[in-house]
């Protein structure tokens, strides 16, 4: 008896060694990558897509006319925030969906360790056809691309309500940082809020260090960072997170900045309460949410800027591409990769016309009903200067560090270096040399 | 209609006669025929392998750098230790852990305790209000909490009544302060579970004997007397039980931060378990299970002195 029981411990513990082993093992790749026809029939086939709550809604139109071009059936599972954590830990356990909604950024790829669970999208039909400066601007990792962009990437810049700056006598945007500091001085001293953050939803504090920070990325700062060259401790960065601490001490933001949300930002901006917010593109799909076109476009403006000029600094974000999985399943993979080519070929006019969204590529014009200031940060992509998120090779909490400097508990030195911290463990993490 | 009755009963459940000197064995062999050893399997089966296995996975990971940016694993030393060591999120984020789980432990064994003597007398209305109290024990966790984020938002429930009340408008944030939010958490969770402390007082005050306190009261001891002296060192056991689960519970807590909070305002409620699902979603899984494993030894190691303290109390008993 007491044999029998050890070998059945024996045989639980060998068996429940190998199930608990890393389900996502290594598998070879850099087999030539296959393209069927985007209408090809796909009877029978089904397809999974992942997207988060932002952006479930948006393949709607190309399953419609997927589904109805091939006969596949593609099924749209919203997966709850935080998105980017929850898909990581389904797919450390061994689970999968076709297609995902996924920050095509490095970092991001790298995250999702994309040379083990994605397929290469190498000599994608679609790439001929979109404009030459967005080509290559991400979704590339190590030089192979894995993600397929299908919407403008956002741009981090200035949304500004058009009727304060007018009512205030302002005529032209600022051209650089320090002139939009001074016309906030100028506007403070009206009785005006001139900026607006929200400390409490925290993810967009950091979007004024890296907006500061955009010259210096044009001149290599990610690269150097990415090498342990240089740190978050040292002045470049230090300098910009004192920055944004000195405007917040000025009185520059709204006096409920600890405990404001994303939700409150877009309604300062949208009533006037606010003159300026440095956001991205989510924010304006915020504002949509709350005005129609014809409104917007009377009321909110967008400029880049930077501390030289009106540079902006983009960051595509996870609503902006999809990346491909590898399944284990020849079929499916292909059908995958079939979708992405009739999103991206003879879907892409319904889609953009759908989604009121700004066209990648030449031979489809812009539908009408864009709003000026999603065409404005458009024409800022090909001047715009790398982010954090897609130049670094991780992606440390810089912005819950920075929420914490607002609400008082961490000093500009301490959010420096714990943000550093977590940058080395990071990248030492995902096998960066020099950490 | 045929009944067990006619049916010819196997003695094998029935006691035999003590024989002198056979006696040990002969209960021994009918242990061993009505209650087989490999009846434990299935049980034993489901132990190993929901509990003793990630336990001793939790062991191995934290010496490797198993993240989610490659598949090989590869064993680190004590790399994962050196570096959260020298980083102070984890020590901060212990030393939340602990002060959450001494303000759940007290608070709930107060609600507990007074809502187990308040509800001592066997009354219908007793009763009734018994189940009431009992029913947040079988709520979700994350349900609990996400009810009191809605009722303790700045112009949630409480301040609307607040302001009916002191009739001016009242906007206090009960869940944005640095320093309390967390004792408001910690109320929380201990509203959550007092119905189970509350029951566990209450058996301890049910298995009080009644000549004991009729002694007592024969000894000319008044109401108030009977319950310092007497009562409340009986329930010494339960007193035990109920410190040692809420405070080891309340260590592992997770769903009603998560809900509340989050972990906010600036940090000030992030538990343990939210440093470390918040480092796991960043595809750091070694690191994680470091701390994770950090956790369970720290558990592990207040255990053993409350519950020792606790017992030496038990001792009155005896």
């Amino acid at each position: 008896m007491r044999r029998w029981i050890s070998g059945a411990v024996a045989a639980a513990l060998t068996l429940g060694l190998a199930a608990c082993s890393d389900p996502a093992a290594e598998t070879s790749a850099g087999t030539t990558v296959t393209w069927p026809e985007p209408t090809t029939k796909l009877d029978g086939v089904k397809l999974t897509i992942w997207a988060a709550q932002n952006s479930n809604t948006v393949p709607k139109k190309v399953v419609e006319g997927f589904q109805a071009a091939t006969g596949a059936t593609v099924e749209v599972v919203t997966i709850p925030d935080p998105y980017e954590q929850s898909i990581q830990t389904k797919v450390a356990t061994g689970d999968k969906p076709d297609l995902a909604f996924w920050q095509p950024t490095a970092s991001m790829l790298t995250a999702i360790n994309a040379k083990t669970n994605l397929q290469p999208l190498t000599d994608a039909p679609w790439l001929p056809k979109l404009a030459p400066d967005l080509r290559d601007i991400t979704g590339l990792l190590d030089g192979t691309r894995y993600a397929a962009l299908v919407t403008s990437p956002a741009v981090e810049g200035v949304y500004y309500n058009k009727e304060v700056f007018a009512a205030n006598g302002v005529t032209a945007a600022p051209k650089n940082f320090d002139e939009m500091v001074t016309l906030a001085q100028q506007l403070k001293g009206k009785g005006v809020t001139p900026f607006h953050e929200m400390g409490a939803d925290r993810w967009a504090t950091q979007w004024w260090v890296q907006v500061l920070l955009a010259d210096e990325a044009k001149k290599g700062l990610w690269e150097r960072i990415n090498t342990g060259k240089e740190k978050f401790t040292d002045p470049a960065v230090l300098g910009a997170i004192k920055k944004y601490q000195e405007l917040i001490n000025a009185g520059l933001f709204n006096a409920d900045i600890k405990t404001a949300k994303f939700e409150d930002q877009g309604a300062a901006l949208l009533d006037g309460k606010a003159a300026m917010v440095v956001q991205v593109n989510s924010f304006f799909g915020q504002l949509q949410a709350k005005a129609d076109t014809a409104t917007l476009d009377s009321k909110v403006g967008f400029f880049p800027i930077s501390e030289s000029g009106n540079v902006g600094t983009f960051i595509p974000d996870q609503s902006n591409a999809l990346v491909a999985f590898k399944t284990g399943d020849a079929k499916r993979e292909a059908a995958a990769r079939q979708l992405l080519a009739y999103w991206m070929g003879p879907g892409y006019s319904d889609f953009v016309t759908d989604r009121k969204t700004v066209s990648l590529q030449s031979a489809v014009p812009n539908p009408p009903g864009v709003p000026q200031a999603l065409l404005d940060v458009h024409a800022a992509l090909p001047a715009a200067a790398g982010s954090m998120q897609a130049l670094a090779v991780a992606n440390p909490d810089l912005y819950i560090n920075l929420a914490d400097m607002i609400a008082g508990t961490m000093t500009p030195e301490q959010v420096a270096q714990a943000t550093q911290d977590q940058f080395a463990q990071l990248a030492k993490a995902a096998g960066a040399t020099g950490f | 209609m045929p009944t067990a009755v006619d049916t010819p009963v196997p003695d094998r459940t029935l006691p035999r006669p003590p024989s002198a000197g056979a006696g040990r064995s002969a209960t021994r062999a009918i242990t061993r025929r009505t209650h087989p050893l490999w009846f434990l399997a299935p049980a034993f089966a489901i132990l190993l392998v929901f509990f003793f296995l990630p336990t001793l996975f939790n062991f191995i990971y934290a010496f490797t750098d198993w993240s989610g940016f490659k598949a090989a694993i590869n064993p680190v030393g004590f790399d994962n230790f050196t570096d959260l060591a020298s980083n102070g999120t984890l020590f901060r984020a212990l030393r939340i852990t602990i002060v959450y789980a001494v303000l759940v432990a007290v608070f709930q064994n107060l609600f507990g305790f007074l809502l187990a003597v308040l509800l001592e007398r066997d009354t219908r209305l007793n009763r009734l209000a018994r189940v009431f109290f009992l029913i947040p024990v079988l709520m979700s966790a994350l349900a609990v909490g996400y009810v009191f984020q809605a009722l303790l938002k700045p112009d949630g429930g409480l301040n609307a009544l607040i302001g009916t009340v002191l009739s001016r408008p009242f906007d206090y944030g009960w869940l944005a302060d640095n320093t309390w939010t967390i004792v408001v958490v910690a109320l929380i969770h201990s509203w959550k579970w007092m119905g189970l402390s509350m029951l566990i007082y209450l058996a301890g005050l049910k298995t009080i004997p009644d000549d004991v306190i009729e002694a007592a009261r024969i000894d000319g001891a008044t109401r108030w007397r009977t319950f310092w002296a007497i009562r409340s060192p009986l329930l010494a056991p339960a007193v035990t039980f109920n410190v040692a689960t809420a405070l080891l519970g309340s260590m592992n807590g997770f769903d009603i931060v998560q809900a509340t909070t989050g972990g906010g305002p600036a940090r000030t409620t992030e538990i343990l378990n939210i440093f470390i699902y918040r480092t796991f979603g960043q595809g750091l899984f070694a690191q994680a299970t470091t701390m994770s494993l950090i956790l369970f030894l720290l558990v592990a190691l207040m255990a053993f002195p409350v519950i020792h303290l606790l017992r030496k109390r038990e001792e009155v008993l005896s």
